[in-house]
């Protein structure tokens, strides 16, 4: 060898701040963020509604899913095919979400279009024309794609696994529903949820593009600020009750692999211990060099990959692991995250510790560099309600956490009530799990006990 | 549109590898690209799925690099980084702050350097076994899993360099030695068989300095020519039926056509936007929208350096036969064939595809990896314009015409259908 080939040195570190966020509320409470972002002549924004599948656990699960998927069916006396085809003319990506709290809109045009396809967003949030025989086709979609859900392992497995954490809970619903209930759902129930939902103090928009921010907000006072205000606040009942079982088993008897899915109900995002868990959870089964993905990937072979997650909703949230292994080795996977589980008891090292910071310190900068990023950074201010400083205060909090509190963090994980989720060829593994003490509940796809 | 045309320099060191640099000072980061002009088309019929585990191998560590270390320091550097496999070529990369340029470029020349000795059984059978996993995990055990390589078998002819998937084949991927690794390196991993991108928050010089420190002294040695390849047709429409655990029945339409960037590639994906690419495009509307027969469909044209299909995949709302989705797929592009597309229909696909050219200009490492893209299959990293280009000078009789061609060809048809229980 010619050369000594050690591993070179960083230069100098970098540093990296976040330019200011723009913020305004209109007169009818809907919130505005803003970033200013130069490099390319587009814009992205997120309106986001608080309108998601956790309020159907007071109608009919599937009923904000169904809204969201029919909001865009025609509005302002354009129809289905004609708005579609405005947003399309103008080349402008749109596509209308909803997950457990929210009904997300998002839109991405070239700024040169952006005036335009605000104007179109607008009619489809404040002058939706649910016509009847869109509704109907859009609820058969629906209905169709839940019966695909049994083909599909990884969905189930999701499924199950809330149902499980959350027990009756409204997070414990698939917001796409179920046949049954979405079956039962009616012109008028989406048109009902559509006028209690959305409301300025349920919804704000987060944009990042290139025109200035003056811009920006006039755009969306002149086209939104008719976005009805309501005082009303709608409670939702929070009891969580918990299964006493530990092991859930789905039966799909093709299945040459298992989904696996471990976790616990782990609550919501605050800033007292967001860092401490994430740091740990780097160390424990975020990165590839994780404790999970070294072991169950790196030494023992059992997965293509292996991933654990604090997931925060807004009012609440839980930790999972999540894996698919070959079904002979089912059993032993389980063991050895278990295992691995244990093990956090004894805390994680200085070295573990430190090395996650420094790699999220340096990582920092990274998740900034496209629109949907910023959008979904902004996003996540306002659904949290973090303070504006929170990104230009990100590292400081990354870096004072002290091995104690995620050693304290460990311990809890290491305590905590894990359920077991297994969707695969029962079998293959019965015995393996029966022969070691555990005892096997039988689920059907929506999570109730057999 | 000066958006889309890139400064960089290309050079090759003395070993031949070529090096391509492009500078971006929007932010404090840096992406690393390679390409080795190696995929699975470059493999042995009863050894497919060799180039795959091959790149597998190469995150395992190197002379100097101990194993599980490659992705340390890339994470402790704050990086990302990836490698993926294709028919025509492997690629790896990295993106980082800019300050870790050199660790990058450290690890990356060591695998091509000086991964041999690092090699060894227990390393393999782990990543056999991973890949396995892989496999089951994206193919066997998803619902219509099988569909891609149930395709690229029966659609392209036997020995075709695209007739078995990437992947490979659960016996040869199980199959595999120590030798075989070994000799896939030796035939192909040479520097004069790879093209280096750095696109990013540096200065050109230093990068160049950094390259020769650390791939100047890796030998090459010749690889072997490609496979060579003319575009084809079948002599007969093919039907194939595949029974799987599905809930819905689906069916896929293969039709042969042409090879990236030859002439029509751009027509036929045109040609696949106003089929179905919106809703308001002619099968959606027709077969989702209006009379609900389909729960989705989607057509695109795939094309490689070896070979292209056009695809056309509509799964049935329950009920519904597939030959009835098929009848009347083709009668919507007959309608294309005798009345031609609207003026509406034709704007909607240009400005879409310009809309994805910009944004596609937002992250660096994507940069990067079209710039390798460009250099490898046209010769000119800087050929974002040129590709634009050729969808903009398109026109709508071109389209009519495409159509045209595509009806009149012999084509495959798969009907995934559900197992009886």
């Amino acid at each position: 060898m010619t050369m000594n080939r050690t591993k070179p040195e960083l230069k100098n570190e970098i540093k990296f701040r976040l330019d200011n966020i723009a913020t305004y509320t209109l007169s009818n409470g809907l919130k505005l963020f803003y970033l200013r972002k130069e490099k390319l002549p587009m814009i992205r924004l997120n309106f986001v509604i608080e309108s998601g599948g956790k309020f159907d656990a007071l109608a009919s699960p599937g009923t904000a899913r169904l809204t969201s998927q029919t909001i865009d069916e025609g509005a302002d006396g354009l129809s289905a095919l004609e708005l579609s085809d405005e947003f399309d003319l103008l080349g402008t990506d749109f596509s209308i979400s909803a997950d457990n709290d929210f009904i997300i809109f998002s839109l991405q045009s070239l700024t040169e279009n952006f005036c335009k396809s605000i104007e179109l967003l607008s009619k489809v949030i404040l002058k939706p024309d649910f016509p009847g025989k869109e509704f109907e086709r859009e609820k058969k979609k629906l209905t169709v794609s839940i019966m695909q859900l049994k083909d599909d392992p990884e969905m189930i497995a999701e499924q199950i696994f809330d149902k499980i954490i959350f027990g009756n809970h409204y997070y414990g619903l698939p917001v796409r529903g179920y046949l049954g209930s979405v079956e039962n759902i009616n012109l008028n129930d989406i048109k009902n949820h559509y006028q209690k939902h959305f409301k300025a103090e349920n919804s704000f928009i987060a944009a990042a593009g290139n025109i200035p921010y003056e811009d920006f907000f006039h755009s969306a006072e002149k086209y939104f600020n008719t976005l009805p205000s309501s005082s009303e606040k709608i409670l939702l009942p929070e009891s969580i009750e918990a299964s006493d079982k530990k092991v859930f088993v789905y039966n799909k008897p093709d299945s040459v692999q298992t989904e696996i899915r471990i976790g616990y109900l782990s609550g919501r995002r605050n800033l007292s211990d967001y860092f401490s868990k994430l740091l740990l959870n780097t160390i424990f089964g975020g990165q590839f060099n994780s404790r999970l993905n070294s072991n169950l990937r790196e030494k023992k072979g059992f997965t293509y990959g292996i991933h654990s997650q604090f997931i925060y909703y807004k009012n609440s949230g839980y930790f999972s692991i999540s894996t698919s292994v070959s079904s002979e080795n089912t059993f032993e996977a389980v063991k050895e995250i278990l295992s691995e589980i244990q093990n956090l008891e004894k805390g994680v090292t200085k070295e573990e510790l430190e090395f996650a910071q420094t790699s999220l310190t340096r990582k920092f900068p990274l998740n900034f560099e496209n629109y949907r990023q910023l959008t979904s950074n902004l996003s996540a201010l306002a659904i949290h309600q973090l303070p504006l400083s929170y990104f230009n205060n990100y590292l400081q909090n990354l870096n004072t956490v002290t091995l104690y509190q995620v050693n304290e963090q460990a311990k809890k994980l290491s305590q905590a009530d894990m359920k077991i989720i297994l969707v695969g060829n029962k079998n293959t593994f019965e015995n393996d799990f029966k022969n070691n003490g555990f005892e096997l509940m039988n689920v059907n796809e929506k999570g109730e006990v057999l | 549109m000066s958006l889309l045309n890139l400064s960089y320099i290309k050079t090759k060191i003395k070993n031949g590898l070529e090096v391509i640099i492009h500078q971006d000072k929007s932010l404090p980061l840096v992406a690393v690209n390679i390409w080795y002009k190696a995929g699975s088309a470059n493999e042995k019929p009863d050894k497919t799925g060799l180039a795959h585990l091959f790149e597998h191998m190469m995150f395992q560590g190197s002379e100097n690099v101990a194993k599980e270390m490659h992705f340390k320091y890339i994470q402790e550097a704050g990086g990302i980084l990836n490698g993926s496999t294709s028919f025509d070529r492997t690629n790896y990369y990295e993106k980082l702050p800019s300050n870790a340029l050199e660790t990058a470029l450290w690890l990356e020349s060591d695998r091509m350097g000086f991964l041999l000795k690092a090699l060894d059984e227990s390393k393999l059978e782990n990543q056999k076994s991973v890949v396995v996993n892989e496999r089951l995990e994206r193919y066997d055990n998803q619902p219509y899993g099988l569909a891609w390589e149930l395709i690229v078998k029966n659609l392209f002819p036997e020995g075709h360099p695209y007739s078995w998937p990437t992947i490979g084949f659960k016996k040869d991927i199980e199959s595999f030695s120590l030798d075989d690794v070994i000799n896939f390196f030796k035939l192909y991993y040479s520097p004069s068989n790879a093209t280096l991108v750095i696109a990013g928050d540096v200065d050109i010089q230093e990068a160049i300095i950094l390259v020769e420190k650390y791939f100047g002294e890796i030998p090459s040695f010749e690889t072997p020519a490609f496979p060579q390849t003319e575009n084809f047709s079948l002599a007969e429409n093919l039907y194939v039926e595949h029974k799987d655990n599905v809930q819905l029945q689906r069916l896929y339409l293969a039709f042969p056509t042409v090879k990236c960037y030859q002439p029509c590639d751009a027509e036929y994906e045109i040609l696949s936007d106003i089929l179905s690419g919106s809703k308001n495009s002619r099968l959606n509307k027709r077969l989702v929208f209006d009379e609900q027969i389909a729960q989705d469909v989607s057509a695109f044209q795939f094309a490689g350096k070896y070979g292209g299909m056009f695809i056309i995949v509509s799964t049935a709302k329950p009920g519904v036969k597939l030959s009835e989705l098929k009848q009347k797929i083709f009668e919507e592009i007959s309608l294309i064939v005798s009345n031609g597309i609207t003026e509406k229909e034709f704007i909607k696909t240009q400005n879409g595809i310009k809309s994805n050219f910009i944004s596609a200009m937002q992250n660096i490492d994507h940069i990067a990896d079209h710039l390798n893209h460009y250099n490898f299959y046209l010769g000119e990293p800087n050929s974002f314009e040129f590709d634009i280009n050729r969808y903009q000078s398109v026109n709508p009789d071109d389209v009519q015409k495409i159509a045209k061609d595509l009806i009149s060809k012999n084509y495959l048809e798969l009907n995934i259908i559900q197992k009886e229980n």
